[in-house]
């Protein structure tokens, strides 16, 4: 127990550097894009007295590392800014929506591991027959699809055409729960729909390689059942590799999911990082990208620390 | 002087008045999509064409555009105008009330006043009151509760149409509880048919009706008229992709769409689900030239690549066939969009060719800026180029995102461009718009010393006939010098689920949901 505290205080430690490297990144690149947020709020009629103005109000006249030290130091306190273009908190805003995101994130990823772990160990325990060609050929075709494409024919199909579900909108479960249930069902099935198809083949290449091994070849000459051998010796040596790929997964998704949040019009932690990119809304992406920078890393972490779980020859030392 | 045509319906509003606040919404919310979120509910204060609209429903100011984009009373019973043109008495409709029911008096317009020209509050229109450009309104006082009195430096046309710009949140007139304890904006506590119920960002908007809403009566046209709600709620809901918002008008979860692409108008007349309603618009569409390039400096370049293209052929290619081609900046549904705004040159590739050779261009290529943030846009730049070099034009077209394009046309920084400007409801405002100097607005395309003071001209004239006279010499003028290419002012089409009634789209373009209900029974 004391070896695993010391290594999560060292990992954690370790994120301070990669955060602030994420931090200067962020900031410097993201002034190095054309634009002006300024001249995006006042429009083609702005003269250059106003723009300037507006400039000097949003405190964008300053050198840029003053801006930035200045930024860093907000950031130290738990102060992220304040939007420029609605004024609101970044840190309440990026809370709020990293809510949408995560909640939709976190049920696709799971049900699509529900679903990707036994299609790719059936695919791996029967490769080379019609079931492996089948799944091999779902998977293959639920990775190449976009996911925008995916959500749009589910949004045409059970939105428009059966009317079951709603097209647009967005409920929170601390609302109507059940309400709130169907506003989230398109999503969640076209993000799981699109993982399953990724872990699957993650799953069945891993359980190739596994049920190629000797000691599964001793538990079958042991006389143990076919059932026995995937469940005890294949399942937890294959889970491993496929859950470093949910933890991939999981870090990049949590960051947002723009084009399916902009598909279902859900208001998520992407579309709030696109607008703002558009808008030049520079606190809201410098805060966003932080944000989802240090997600990236607990996920991670998390997924390390658990690891011992699925494969006892990981420890933490 | 005095506006008769502000004064003539007074007595009918005054009696309606009484009557028609009184009418019983629908309990019923009706959905309308916004692309984008809005940036605040503070009139003309951090604002962009989503806020606006749904900030006028909420408040109203003195006075208001019409449909045709003429000024006419709102809060205002009658504005008089003094014989110099520079003292504009507004007298008060009686029995106005804020939505939380305190009356509304001269004293309210003051303070509101007040705020807006406070450099602190960063008005959008600040500039315009204050001296720099439009007007300077040196004085204004209150008399009676009833009675404001605004005083300007020196007389000007555009002072009605600037108080009532959609831009300058129509210097809509709010309740000192708008704002907290410390000045700072909460929400809009207005006179108009609506109030904020509900603002969740990202998602939506939410308005109620105004319990509390005093019609002046009238023909409803524009921000002006009776204004009564029919609903009980509107719900603006934020849908950034126009696919979805498409599918979401078909299936029903939104009930108006206000703002449809051109090219799904075929498909949404053609379904007996929905309704299609259109009208020419008040913005532009134009191919700009920086006239400081060392190539585009000489004019005959620039003319050679008018008299390359076909632009009744591109403006119907762009448009898919929604509007016109109009090769001037004063938009077609102005009054002062006469015969010669409309006059579009025929395409002669042999003249262009022999201007080109006149001027030695030898093929060098034209940099050509573009975004496809607006397709049209995009698409103008691809048909400019096939056309142009039939003419033996070499241009090559360089995409930007929307706010680098912006960034770049502010800056001057450009050989061409194709570019939207928003809607500007004053032809003086439409030229403004393109011209000024280059060494203090790098922006403004067309530097005339001649026409700038033509325009500064017609701001202070009130005559309609005068005024068109130097819009015609203007429209001359700039044809001659070819700064840039208008190609059409689009048109605004709305479009409505086949159960709602009273929805009318026109040329500002923003939605208007007062008056606006389901059909009984649907």
């Amino acid at each position: 127990m004391h070896a695993l505290s010391k290594y999560v205080a060292k990992r954690l430690l370790w994120t301070l550097p990669t955060l602030l490297i994420v931090a200067v990144m962020v900031f410097f690149l993201v002034r190095m894009i054309p634009g002006d947020p300024a001249q995006l709020i006042l429009g083609d009629s702005a003269s250059p007295e106003e723009l300037a103005n507006l400039r000097a109000n949003l405190g964008l006249d300053k050198p840029v590392p003053l801006q930035f030290l200045y930024w860093l130091g907000n950031v130290l306190r738990g102060d992220f800014g304040h939007s420029i273009s609605n004024g609101a908190s970044v840190l309440l805003l990026m809370l709020d929506r990293f809510q949408v995101s995560a909640t939709i994130v976190l049920v696709a990823v799971a049900l699509a591991t529900l679903i990707a772990v036994p299609a790719g160990l059936i695919a791996a325990w029967r490769q080379n027959d019609h079931v492996d060609v089948a799944i091999v050929a779902a998977s293959t075709l639920l990775m190449s699809v976009p996911s925008f494409w995916l959500g749009l024919v589910l949004l045409l199909v059970f939105g428009l055409k059966l009317g079951w579900l709603p097209v647009v909108g967005y409920v929170p479960f601390t609302e109507k729960p059940w309400t709130a249930i169907t506003y989230v069902i398109l999503p969640v099935v076209t993000l799981m729909l699109i993982e399953v198809g990724v872990l699957t083949r993650m799953m069945r290449a891993s359980a190739i390689e596994i049920l190629r091994l000797e000691y599964v070849m001793h538990a079958r000459a042991k006389g143990l059942s076919e059932r026995k051998v995937l469940l005890r010796h294949v399942l937890p040596n294959a889970f491993a590799p496929t859950w470093t790929m949910i933890g991939l997964v999981l870090g990049g998704l949590l960051g947002g999911i723009a084009v399916l949040e902009t598909v279902f019009t859900l208001p998520g932690l992407g579309r709030l990082l696109v607008d703002a990119i558009f808008a030049r809304d520079y606190p809201v992406v410098q805060g966003c990208l932080l944000f989802t920078a240090l997600i990236y890393v607990i996920v991670n972490l998390i997924v390390d620390l658990c690891y011992p779980l699925f494969d006892p020859r990981v420890t933490a030392s | 002087m005095k506006y008769h045509n502000l004064l003539k319906t007074a007595a009918a509003m005054a009696l309606m008045a009484a009557t028609a606040g009184t009418a019983t919404a629908q309990d019923k919310t009706m959905r309308v999509r916004i692309n984008a979120d809005i940036r605040s509910t503070d009139p003309g204060v951090n604002r962009d064409a989503n806020s606006d609209a749904i900030v006028l429903h909420m408040v109203e100011g003195l006075v208001g555009y019409r449909d045709d984009a003429s000024v006419a009373p709102l809060l205002a019973k009658s504005v008089d105008v003094s014989a110099d043109g520079k003292t504009y008495t507004f007298k008060l409709r009686e029995g106005l009330k804020f939505s939380n029911g305190e009356p509304l008096t001269s004293a309210d317009v003051l303070a509101s006043w007040q705020r807006y020209v406070d450099p602190k509050t960063a008005w959008r229109c600040l500039k315009d009151v204050t001296g720099s450009s439009v007007a300077n309104v040196t004085n204004v006082t209150a008399p009676d509760a009833s009675t404001v009195v605004f005083t300007l430096e020196k007389p000007t046309a555009l002072f009605l149409a600037t108080l009532a710009r959609t831009d300058c949140g129509g210097t809509g007139i709010y309740q000192k509880s708008s704002l907290d304890a410390q000045g700072k904006w909460v929400k809009p506590v207005g006179t108009g048919p609506f109030m904020l119920q509900e603002w969740r960002s990202g998602q939506y908007v939410q308005l109620a009706a105004n319990p509390n809403y005093v019609s002046p009566g009238g023909e409803r046209t524009g921000y002006v008229g009776d204004k009564t709600p029919k609903v009980s709620a509107v719900r603006f809901m934020v849908i950034p992709d126009d696919a979805a918002a498409k599918a979401a008008l078909y299936s029903g979860d939104i009930d108006v769409i206000s703002d449809v692409n051109n090219a799904d108008v075929e498909e949404f007349s053609a379904s007996n689900k929905l309704k299609v309603d259109k009208v020419a618009s008040m913005g532009l569409t134009a191919l700009l030239f920086q006239t400081r390039d060392p190539l585009l400096k000489d004019v005959r370049i620039r003319k050679a690549l008018l008299l390359s293209l076909d632009i009744p052929q591109m403006t119907e290619a762009l448009t898919n066939g929604q509007s016109p081609a109009n090769l001037s900046v004063i938009p077609v549904p102005s009054p002062y969009s006469g015969k010669l705004q409309k006059a579009v040159p025929a395409r002669n590739i042999e003249e262009a060719k022999k201007l080109l050779a006149e001027a030695g261009y030898k093929g060098q290529p034209i940099k050509w800026l573009a975004t496809k943030f607006y397709p049209s846009l995009f698409d103008a730049a691809v048909l400019t180029q096939a056309m142009a070099q039939e003419a033996g034009i070499n241009i090559e077209i360089e995409t930007l995102d929307w706010a680098t394009l912006l960034d770049r046309y502010t800056a001057g920084n450009y050989s061409a461009m194709s570019f939207t400007y928003s809607a500007r409801l004053d032809p003086s405002l439409s030229f403004d718009m393109v011209s000024g100097n280059k060494d203090k607005s790098p922006n403004k395309v067309w530097d005339n010393p001649e026409g700038l003071k033509l325009i500064n001209e017609s701001t202070t004239i009130g005559d309609d006939k005068q005024r068109q006279a130097l819009f015609d010499k203007l429209e001359g003028m700039i044809r001659t010098d070819v700064p840039l290419i208008p190609l059409y002012s689009g048109t605004r089409i709305g479009a409505v689920r086949a159960n709602v009634e009273g929805y009318k789209t026109w040329p500002v373009g923003y939605p208007r949901m007062w008056g606006v209900s389901f059909a009984q029974g649907k």
